[in-house]
């Protein structure tokens, strides 16, 4: 605990969250199940990362690990998780709870099932500021009212003596969020934090943990299916397909030029809402991998209309475009010359893009 | 461990093959349960030909005559003897017969009678509901026992009335009796999972199909209520054996051939003098109960049933 | 009860057209009653596949399913090919049901976990006793194959060995089995994945064209609905707010909460996401919806007639209906509508 209080006060220089080569495995009966794969990366503090794919690319796996939330049985863990210049991936239970709640804190998909039902929402908010700030009471109350005022909930002293099932959806969101920020973590998981909400609400949420991401100064790692929903509220994206890594790049560079296969196809299945109603939609064909068996080379080379001989057995490594930030795994990248080949090729014979899973 | 199942399944095993059904090594307990109850069931149902089982009634005799617990627990009679001489072994054997009778006759009347109630509550709802709603809750606010009492002294009154009601004798009255006190509980529960099926989209599909009422019962909710239903009426299998050895407490064993809570009755006078001839047939009755329980206990968590504890 | 209007409705012989449709729950035994839909109108012609819009609670999802009859509307007509649904019973009902069918939001919950996959989608053949056994078969083998799932692994397998995607299609070709004419779609898309749902969407465009099926596409995601409807009725709290040709709608959008939807939704361009504004406050309860407008609450330009009078639909340009006072684009509005409410 001093060690980690230590590392929080002084200014090493180095990232808040640096990963190197993180691998969580499951034993299971059908084999080992490599839900996250080897994956680097490093998060500056007062960053906001986005973490994308689609399920089963251990998105959620890899933000758990980093939290140190899975289950020790089954599980294996390799690599390194260096927290503001500490290690602590293989940190147990016991020594990660002082880093919960003060350092690094987790929002959920569904605040209704994250929240105790029987427990008021003033409660569970000043718990956490008792136990881990040692606050009294009254101080931790008041601190509570404020915490409520940050996230936008009117009438903060009433809804303290509220129960869950008493407010809405976006509500609950956001004492769920409150109750994050509450010990004021350095870093903040947002799991899916809009997926169960409305549209209007989601983007007031979105919004809200941007602001407080920058008024706080804290990170924020926001992993999501959504491209929509990391393009406006995040720094940077590291794009997830099969347990690995395979493009990462600031926001707008990604949006701008990306490099990945994959990443352009998760682009062109969503609806834009610009382009005219009854517009074909470019599926991507096929299914995620096997994470027993996940296919040689590029794991995502069986689904892909541009790949060749070479993707199917040989791994991509990640490599950087011109701009040292911009990382990608793939041959032949979007913009390549054997890019517009396949291209050209496929133009000519035209095969269904729309396949099946 | 489940937690981990749950973030697999969440966001691995979706994109990997077809999850196969995961099997677990059943716990030592449950692994006892079973062996406890078929051991049981096969003895009592096959005692007549278990050498070393004798008949209830044969009497053991020391140096040539009979008397009241004229054997402990020992190599002749391994749980000693009653005030009458009869092997308690033997005798605790044999009262598992009438007693897993009327434990699962009046369990599976409860079954028929609970799922008929609850289905139809659960699924019609409105009026049909409030009467059955009705019904169980006066079922469940009377205290069991008094219930019972009432019950099988109003079926000894109507046998005295109605002559072609012999054959209700004791052990049927007692059925009867534990049978409809078991079917409030299986119908709450049995209703309530309805409802909740009720709402699923395979019912509304199957509706909107042209499905009739009866069809959407029996090919819909009915298979998905079996897991629910198997759980509860094993644990209350449980429940009834222990309220059939309190009814013979109070007076309302049955008499012939032997049950368990006549024995423990019978010895209880003399629990200081002969502990045995009570201490065993207790043991018997507790031992079943518990493994009843914990298999009950089992299947509700494979199935994963909240409202099976009663 | 003051309606929406029904001037968007049309002259020519619609597959369906429902008007005034009133659903109600009642709130346990408060006497409260929750107020789903209050009083709707809504036309859908052969093959065209309309779009209905709203947040969670705006009554979309309990319109979809008054029309089916399940449960049956407190009040209001549903006319379906010709028929009034509201006034049938027994086997004429059932019979007229399966002409139009439904597929749910949640791909797993809509099929039943103890059967197999094949019994489910044979199951419609097997109650409306459709044809020899053989023909059943066929006919099954025959849907499976163009939803894209295997018929020989089908025969074998339960839902839960099939993905989300896949347990969709097989929603699909079960509510295909009969042929039915119209086809609503709760949120069919929302629970899977973006790049499963592209399949899906891509799946029903075809299916449509195939079988000249008419679509209801009810769904939270204005891009999704966008892309596969011909025209969209936008919902809020039990009222259609604005009804347009999908590319007018979302072109010129006119009721201010149709815009304030467009807005929020996170478009995958980070160059336009950063300057948009959301809205606050959150949707009303249905159990007290407001007086007048029942956006007003949450109106950016809201003025006083809305908190008293309710506006009824009118159309500002060909086509295009709205239920607004002050609409963004077309009609009277004022022109410092922008600052003169909020």
């Amino acid at each position: 605990m001093s060690n980690i209080s230590q590392a929080s006060s002084r200014d090493t220089g180095a990232p808040l969250l640096e990963l190197t080569d993180v691998k969580t495995h499951f034993r299971t009966r059908r084999g080992l199940v490599r839900a996250v794969d080897g994956v680097s990366l490093t998060l500056e503090r007062g960053k906001s990362l986005g973490v994308v794919g689609e399920s089963g690319s251990g998105k959620t796996i890899l933000s758990r690990s980093i939290m140190g939330l899975l289950p020790t049985k089954g599980t294996e863990r390799h690599g390194s998780i260096r927290f503001q210049g500490q290690e602590i991936g293989n940190l147990g239970r016991k020594q990660m709870r002082h880093i919960w709640g003060r350092e690094m804190a987790m929002i959920f998909q569904d605040p209704m099932t994250s929240l105790n039902p029987l427990m008021k929402i003033g409660r569970q908010i000043t718990e956490p500021l008792e136990i881990h700030l040692g606050m009294d009471k009254d101080n931790a109350w008041a601190t509570a009212e404020r915490l409520l005022q940050d996230v936008r909930i009117p009438e903060g002293a009433r809804r303290l003596h509220q129960y869950p099932h008493e407010l809405s959806g976006g509500m609950r969101q956001r004492v769920m969020i409150a109750i994050a920020m509450a010990c004021g973590p350095t870093l903040l998981f947002a799991d899916e934090p809009t997926t169960a909400l409305d549209v209007t609400v989601q983007a007031q949420i979105l919004d809200l943990l941007n602001d407080q991401r920058k008024e706080r100064n804290m990170s924020l790692i926001l992993v999501t299916h959504d491209l929509g929903v990391v393009a406006g509220h995040t720094d940077e994206i590291a794009v997830m397909y099969g347990g690995k890594l395979v493009e990462k790049a600031p926001t707008r560079v990604l949006f701008a030029d990306m490099k990945m296969p994959y990443t352009e196809a998760l682009m062109q299945s969503i609806p834009k809402i610009d382009d005219p109603s009854h517009t074909r939609l470019l599926a991507i064909g096929g299914r995620p991998p096997d994470l027993v068996n996940p296919p040689n080379g590029c794991r995502f080379a069986p689904r892909c209309l541009y790949a060749r001989d070479r993707c199917l057995t040989e791994e991509p490594p990640l490599r950087a475009t011109d701009n040292p930030e911009h990382t990608y795994a793939c041959w032949y990248p979007v913009g390549s010359a054997e890019y517009y080949q396949a291209k050209a090729r496929l133009a000519e014979t035209p095969v269904a893009v729309g396949g099946l899973d | 461990m489940s937690a981990t199942a749950e973030l697999i399944s969440a966001d691995i095993l979706l994109a990997t093959k077809p999850p196969r059904r995961r099997r677990k090594f059943p716990s030592l307990g449950v692994v006892f349960a079973f062996i406890w109850l078929i051991s049981l069931t096969v003895c009592t149902l096959f005692a007549a030909y278990i050498p070393f089982i004798r008949d209830y009634d044969t009497q053991i005799k020391v140096n040539g005559k009979t008397g009241r617990y004229n054997l402990g627990p020992g190599w002749t009679a391994w749980m000693g003897t009653d005030a009458s001489s009869h092997d308690v072994f033997a005798r605790s054997i044999h009262g598992a017969r009438i007693t897993l009778m009327i434990g699962v006759l009046a369990t599976i009347m409860g079954l028929v009678l609970g799922t008929i109630l609850g289905v139809l509550a659960g699924y019609f709802g409105g009026k049909v509901d409030r009467v059955v709603s009705i019904i169980v809750d006066c079922l469940l606010a009377l205290p069991a026992l008094l219930l019972a009492l009432l019950l099988v002294y109003r079926m000894d009154d109507l046998k005295s009335v109605y002559t072609w009601l012999g054959w209700l004798d004791r052990k049927w009255e007692i059925t009867l009796t534990l049978g409809i006190l078991a079917t409030a509980p299986l119908a709450r529960i049995v209703r309530a999972q309805t409802m909740g099926l009720r709402e699923r989209e395979f019912v509304l599909a199957a509706r909107s199909l042209g499905a009739k009422g009866g069809r959407v019962i029996l090919r819909e909710i009915l298979p998905n209520l079996v897991p629910a239903m198997v759980t509860v009426a094993i644990t209350g299998l449980g429940i009834l054996i222990a309220a059939e050895g309190a009814l013979a407490f109070l007076g309302l064993g049955v008499e012939r051939p032997v049950t368990w809570g006549k024995m423990i009755i019978d010895g209880r006078a003399d629990l200081k003098r002969a502990w045995w001839a009570t201490v065993f047939p207790a043991t018997f009755l507790f031992l079943t109960v518990v493994s009843f329980n914990m298999l009950g206990d089992r299947l509700a968590r494979r199935f994963d049933i909240r409202e099976a504890a009663i | 009860m003051a309606g929406t209007g029904k001037a968007h409705l049309r002259t020519e012989d619609a597959l369906l057209r429902v008007e005034d449709l009133v659903v109600r729950f009642p709130v346990g035994r408060t006497g409260l009653f929750v107020n789903a839909v209050s009083g709707i109108s809504l036309d859908v012609l052969k093959g065209e596949t309309l779009g209905l819009v709203g947040e969670s609670g705006c009554g979309k999802s309990t319109t979809g399913r008054a029309i089916m009859q399940l449960p049956r509307p407190t009040s209001g007509s549903v006319m379906f090919e010709g028929r009034e649904l509201t006034s049938m019973t027994g086997d004429t009902m059932r019979e007229a049901r399966t002409r139009m069918q439904m597929i749910f939001q949640d791909p797993i919950s809509s099929l039943n976990p103890r059967r197999k996959v094949r019994d489910i989608v044979m199951e419609p053949l097997t109650i409306w006793k459709r044809g020899t056994v053989a023909e059943r078969n066929a006919r099954v083998d025959q849907v499976l194959e163009e939803v894209g799932i295997d018929p020989q692994r089908a025969a074998e397998s339960q839902p839960h060995q099939f993905s989300g995607g896949q347990c969709q299609r097989i929603s699909i070709a079960r509510s295909l089995v009969l042929s039915p004419s119209l086809i609503i779609c709760d949120e069919p898309v929302s629970a899977l994945d973006v790049s499963v749902q592209a399949q899906v969407l891509n799946l029903l465009e075809d299916l449509k064209r195939q079988y000249g099926l008419t679509l209801i596409f009810i769904a939270h995601d204005l891009a999704v609905v966008k892309n596969i409807s011909d025209r969209v009725a936008v919902m809020y709290l039990g009222k259609i707010c604005e009804v347009a040709k999908s590319d007018d709608l979302y072109r010129e959008p006119a009721h201010h909460y149709t815009n304030v939807l467009l807005n929020s939704i996170p478009v995958p361009d980070p160059e336009i996401a950063v300057q948009r504004t959301a809205i606050e406050g959150e949707i009303p309860s249905p159990v007290f919806p407001p007086a007048g407008c029942r956006f007003h609450t949450r109106c950016p330009g809201m003025q006083e007639r809305c908190q008293n009078e309710e506006p009824q639909l009118r159309e500002i340009n060909t086509g295009h209906f709205v239920a607004c006072h002050y609409p963004v684009h077309g009609g009277e509005a004022p022109v410092s509508i922008r600052t003169a409410g909020s």
